[in-house]
């Protein structure tokens, strides 16, 4: 077969066909010229050839050519396209304005409420720390035998830790405190820290003004150079550029401003100046002493391409190391490293993940429901689809036109719960919940917007995608046939809705059981006993430091002073210090031993919470002492030592015996217990109490005092009387944490508060959606089935019959969901499991009253169109049709 | 088959396009007529390298100086037809005109003086 006469059977609209049916035509054209002129077939087709010259490479050429213009045109239509859906999709939302407001503020409720948690997942999770390589910065802690991780390195383990570390390329070490700064107005307290010579550089912190600190400056007795932070800086000094050479007197000590820090550059805590960490003997590897001695807070920056686990390898091959050189003060001890980010998130990243899940929940149901006001639409506007399929419009077409609209939808939504986003961001931010960490950092940005455009376009696709399959279905013909009056949605229509609808209470559901499980668990946190009485008293901080208070003798006898000016205070019944306040989260632990007893095994934790109170603390707290005495002025610091024990330390140190009169040990001293106290919360009211050890202010003495106030009436009403007090005694004493002690309960329940709150709301919008879906689909099935009903009243159904029938379809809808619903919280229960407290996942109660509030809404929002169906006229409604 | 370049050939490349759009200026045709009028016109300048005809006919359709259609030729068979558009006869006299002055220029060239 020749090569053209081959070509010429591709004849078809292929543009390859056509271009080969192009050249082929040439071909043969010249050689009939040639045969007649008289060549031979054979002669005639060489020359052809010959003169057309390389045929496949304007074959290519040509298909190339072909190929490019096509693509562009394609590409023009689709633009012309999508403008014209786009056009007709805002002219039909416009013509149907109560539809496009509904389904836009529905959606703008699920798009905004999944941008504001977005935003704050992303501020306080995703959203880079202020540190440089802050991914390789990793935080070495002190693991005890019995797993007790203690935040601090002594020193010398420090050092040790710096020196023989094969995974760091620099580690660096700080400490905190509280002190009492005067010279800057108002005496005040700050937070300040000592930090290695390193840690700027590690940080990768600036100065804004001045320097930071040199070498010299961290050597014994020379670190008396101050940074400031930029933020306190403006507070204290009003960002005076004068600061710098400024003399302070920080805790009694002078302190020489020399630097302040670039704006947003501190610590995990919040510190308020800087000064050197003055490197002494035990700033040695090779030393023994002070070993136990754990203060400094260690950061380590990795060599690149260090993982978490060789971190910890390389630790715990130091830990081996030192157990072996050092067994006196190391035995049994090791390191453990946590990530700077864990460090700084903790424990927000699960409940924050479990609020995004709960949103995208409620963004779900937002979907069910505006998918299903489309179908509804759907079935009114099947004449008008009908009439664009008569005239040339594809399936795909329509269906690309429905999605349009879907998506405009969407992303109006989109740009309304932007809006939502930013107002409910600044709100959260401005009421600064439960010191979730870096909140400030929280606010709708960049990620944020790409987020909810991301969500909008998603949010769209979803919703759209099921109405648009069932619009485009197969009815479209018959409805042009019966004169583009609509047919009515078929079977299936009307079960997809139902469908939605089942799906939608499913969601609420699984919302309403996780939101009536946190406010259960959150009940059952405001009713444990705290162990204290809360009313009517208040708490304050001072903390005593400088010349005046160099001795201990001086602290005693000044804290002594207030407590009986206090206590002369008209309406004050009990005043008394304490170094920790129940509830705080604070106050330190001490290993201790009851003499006599068998020593418990190395890998036991020994520690026991400690405070240092006067004579009148548990009358001050209102906690009842048990047995024994409590403590007197007799109890001094010349008397015998003494210690008061609560009951959780009777249960776990003092199984068999009576504690009173037993001697326990301590820091090396002996302490006779002499009381047993009831027990007080001290941490948070979820966890167990903890053994806790009092002992006599007078005996063991500190420089920071929390003073506690019962009155007769209100405490705060007291405040500037106090003050008066106070500073009638010592004008240069900041007075600090001035607050009622119910405001210690609160706020020890405050996260629990903010995530309940947050997910009841969440789950309340869920409920409300749901609720709507339902109203919907019954209000149509009831216009649906008017007919229906009326031939039924027509043969006699009474108006309670009907009225039952559609109520009853509403609640078994409703009950499917439930059962659905149930089954997927039980499922998902575990995500919440340990924000629980004094309740199980499957909580009956819970899941009743769930349950009964779902049913009851169904009944509720189907209420309205069953009544419409009972009010149906059978002869006109029979007349219509 | 040997190649036989022939001195016409490179000329006719930058010329090519004018050489079509003329063509197709006394009316529409398919691209055995275009090539049939350039061999007559030109002392079939083109005897080598037909082909190169058609990546030119299609570009010329792309830019949309030219249109196309598919049409019957004069012995009954399939066969795609060009015209010139609007845009092709407005481009027609402007390359005529620049090769004119092009053609001058080279002309005057030749005859000046050393």
């Amino acid at each position: 077969m020749s090569r053209w006469a081959r070509f010429r059977r591709f004849f078809g609209p292929d543009p390859a066909g056509d271009v080969d049916v192009e050249l082929s035509f040439h071909l043969e054209m010249r050689i009939r010229e040639l045969v007649d002129e008289g060549e031979t077939p054979a002669r005639a087709r060489e020359i052809a050839l010959r003169r057309f010259g390389d045929y496949d490479s304007s074959r290519n050429q040509c298909l190339e050519i072909n190929e490019r213009r096509r693509r562009r045109m394609t590409r023009t239509e689709y633009v012309t396209e999508l403008r014209q859906d786009v056009g007709y999709a805002l002219r039909m939302l416009r013509r149907t304005p109560g539809f496009t407001l509904v389904a836009v503020v529905t959606l703008a409720l699920g798009i905004g409420a999944n941008s504001a948690i977005f935003s704050v997942v992303h501020g306080v999770l995703l959203a880079s720390l202020p540190y440089r390589d802050a991914g390789r910065l990793f935080q070495p802690r002190m693991l005890y035998p019995d797993g007790t991780v203690y935040w601090a390195l002594s020193a010398p383990d420090f050092v040790s830790v710096r020196e023989h570390s094969r995974v760091f390329e620099q580690v660096e070490a700080y400490t905190t405190g509280t002190f009492t700064l005067l010279g800057a107005g108002e005496p005040q307290e700050i937070r300040g820290a000592r930090v290695s010579a390193g840690l700027f550089e590690l940080v990768g912190w600036r100065v804004a003004l001045g320097r930071g600190f040199v070498p010299e400056e961290h050597r014994p007795g020379q670190g008396t150079f101050a940074v400031i932070d930029h933020g306190f800086w403006q507070r204290a000094f009003g960002g005076d550029r004068g600061v710098l050479g400024r003399k302070v007197l920080v805790g009694g000590n002078p302190y020489t401003i020399v630097g302040v820090l670039a704006a947003g550059e501190r610590l995990p805590d919040v510190v308020d100046m800087y000064a050197p960490l003055e490197y002494d003997e035990t700033f040695s590897a090779t030393t023994a002493t002070r070993r136990r001695a754990e203060y400094l807070e260690v950061l380590g920056r990795t060599r690149p391409g260090v993982t978490a686990v060789q971190v910890d390898d390389d630790l715990k091959r130091i830990g081996a190391q030192l157990q072996r050189d050092f067994p006196d003060t190391n035995d049994g001890l090791t390191f453990t490293s946590a990530s700077l980010r864990a460090r700084i998130i903790g424990d927000v990243q699960r409940p924050l993940l479990v609020l995004l899940g709960a949103v995208g929940l409620v963004l779900l149901i937002a979907c069910a429901n505006v998918a299903n006001l489309l179908m509804a639409r759907a079935s009114v506007r099947e004449g008008e689809l009908a009439v664009r399929v008569a005239m040339g419009a594809g399936r795909g077409r329509l269906l690309r036109q429905l999605l349009t609209e879907a998506v405009v939808l969407g992303l109006a939504g989109g740009a309304l719960g932007l809006l939502i986003a930013h107002w409910s961001t600044r709100a959260l931010v401005a009421a600064q919940p439960a010191d979730i960490p870096r909140l400030e950092e929280v606010g709708v940005n960049g990620p944020v917007a790409l987020f909810t455009l991301a969500v909008a376009l998603v949010t769209g696709l979803v919703f759209g995608l099921l109405p648009a399959l069932q619009a485009t279905g197969g009815r479209l013909q018959r409805a042009l046939r019966e004169g583009g009056r609509g047919a009515g949605p078929g079977r299936t229509a009307h079960r997809v809705r139902a469908g939605l609808v089942v799906a939608e209470m499913a969601l609420s559901v699984v919302l309403l059981t996780g939101a009536g499980l946190l406010i259960r668990s959150f009940v059952e946190l405001t009713r444990v006993n705290p162990g204290f009485k809360a009313e009517q008293a208040m708490a304050f901080r001072i903390a005593l430091q400088g010349d005046e208070y160099a001795k201990g003798q001086q602290i005693r006898d000044r804290v002594n002073q207030f407590e009986m000016r206090l206590r002369a205070l008209p309406g004050v019944t009990s005043v008394a210090a304490t170094t920790v306040l129940p509830l705080s989260g604070q106050g330190g632990l001490i290993d201790f031993q009851v003499v006599g007893a068998p020593p418990p095994p190395a890998n036991v934790n020994r520690e026991i919470g400690i405070a240092s109170i006067t004579p009148e603390y548990f009358t001050a707290i209102g906690t009842p002492l048990r047995r024994g005495r409590g403590f007197t002025t007799h109890d001094h610091d010349k008397a015998p030592a003494v210690a008061i024990v609560n009951e959780a330390a009777v249960r776990r140190w003092f199984k068999d015996s009576d504690p009173l009169g037993q001697q326990v040990e301590m820091s090396g001293v002996r302490r006779e217990v002499i009381g047993v106290v009831a027990d007080v919360r001290q941490r948070h009211p979820g966890q167990p109490v903890a053994p806790q050890l009092y002992t006599p202010y007078a005996q063991r003495t500190a420089r920071t005092v929390r003073i506690v106030v019962r009155s007769a009436g209100d405490p705060i009403a007291l405040a500037p009387a106090i003050r008066a007090e106070i500073r009638a005694l010592d004008p240069n004493l900041a007075i600090t944490d001035f607050s009622p002690l119910e405001q210690l309960v609160t706020r020890s329940v405050a996260r629990p508060r903010f995530y309940t709150a947050l997910l009841a709301l969440f789950a309340g919008v869920a409920l409300a959606l749901a609720a709507t879906g339902i109203f919907g689909v019954m209000s149509y099935a009831v216009a649906q089935r008017a007919r229906e009903i009326s031939i039924r009243m027509a043969l006699g159904a009474r108006t309670g019959q009907v009225l039952r029938m559609v109520v009853g379809r509403a609640v078994a809808l409703a009950a499917g969901g439930a059962l659905l619903g149930i089954a997927g919280a039980m499922a998902l229960g575990r995500v919440i499991q340990n924000q629980l407290f004094g309740v199980g996942v499957a909580d009956p109660l819970t899941i009743g009253a769930v349950v009964l509030v779902l049913l009851g809404s169904a009944a509720l929002a189907s209420f309205m169109p069953a009544r419409r169906a009972a009010a149906l006229d059978p002869a006109s409604a029979l007349r219509e049709s | 088959m040997g190649e036989i370049k022939t001195p016409g050939q490179d000329i006719l490349r930058g010329t090519l396009d004018l050489l079509i759009l003329q063509a197709l200026s006394f009316g529409r045709a398919h691209g055995y007529g275009v090539a049939r009028w350039i061999q007559q016109a030109t002392g079939d300048a083109l005897a080598v390298g037909e082909g190169t005809l058609y990546p030119a006919l299609h570009r010329l359709e792309e830019r949309k100086w030219i249109s196309a259609s598919w049409g019957t030729s004069e012995n009954n068979r399939q066969a795609k037809f060009y015209a010139l558009t609007k845009l092709g006869r407005a481009r027609l006299e402007i390359e005529t005109d620049n090769w004119r002055r092009y053609a001058a220029a080279v002309f005057a060239a030749l005859k000046a003086a050393p």
